[in-house]
């Protein structure tokens, strides 16, 4: 029996199914004797450069126990998941049972979001209010306003480590 | 060694910390720069080039 960590990078297309292709995984993991020792989910999380022509990544962390032979044969089955754009085993000798600093992050991230959304749907509101026509329109507009605002954010940040 | 921040343990998922101690180009800073041990520097590393593997820190800033 050995430790592992498995890290997981799910296309960020598919992000509403992660927990169908979580289930699917742990069945995969189970039906190989492996114990999972703990799950996070860190969310989706820009790239630090395009892998596959995706600029984001759903991170998903296993913290798994099993034996070295069957994880072969688990990543083989993982290999051709089109769903996944990376992933990584990489053995460890203890389990932190510690929050990984990801997931940290992406709970940092969420609560920054959550607030500059609250703004936007008092705007949003004001905007309806004035024009009732075009809703399809209206919801391509609010996914490209949180992209611009997560990218100035990201950009604020590296400001700020500079 | 007093401006860098040395965690307990390092870890590729700390993002943060592994960021200090690479270049804006994303080069490995090396250890007679920044005065981490040569036993940190070589946890370092290793971790650094997961976290790249990982895309949670460039290779390069020539990434289109």
């Amino acid at each position: 029996m050995k430790k592992y960590e498995a890290i997981i990078i799910l296309n960020p297309n598919l992000s509403s199914e992660v927990d169908s292709f979580k289930n699917d995984f742990e069945k995969l993991l189970n039906s190989n004797s492996f114990n999972i020792a703990k799950y996070e989910d860190a969310g989706r999380r820009q790239l630090a450069y395009s892998i596959n022509n995706h600029n984001k990544g759903h991170y998903l962390l296993f913290n798994i126990e099993g034996d070295s032979e069957k994880l072969i044969e688990i990543e083989n089955k993982i290999k051709y998941n089109e769903s996944i754009i990376r992933h990584l085993f990489i053995s460890v000798k203890e389990h932190l049972g510690e929050d990984s600093q990801l997931l940290i992050d992406s709970r940092d991230r969420k609560t920054e979001t959550e607030e500059i959304e609250n703004d936007k749907v008092e705007k949003k509101s004001e905007v309806i209010e004035s024009t009732n026509n075009v809703e399809d329109e209206e919801t391509d507009t609010k996914e490209e306003l949180v992209e611009q605002k997560e990218s100035t954010e990201a950009n604020l940040e590296e400001d700020k480590n500079e | 060694m007093s401006k860098y921040k040395l965690p307990k343990k390092f870890d590729y998922k700390n993002v943060n910390i592994l960021k200090q101690f690479i270049t804006e180009t994303g080069k490995i800073i090396p250890a007679r720069v920044t005065g981490v041990s040569a036993s940190n520097q070589r946890k370092l590393t290793r971790h650094i080039k997961i976290a790249r593997f990982l895309a949670l820190i460039p290779y390069t800033d020539m990434h289109n």
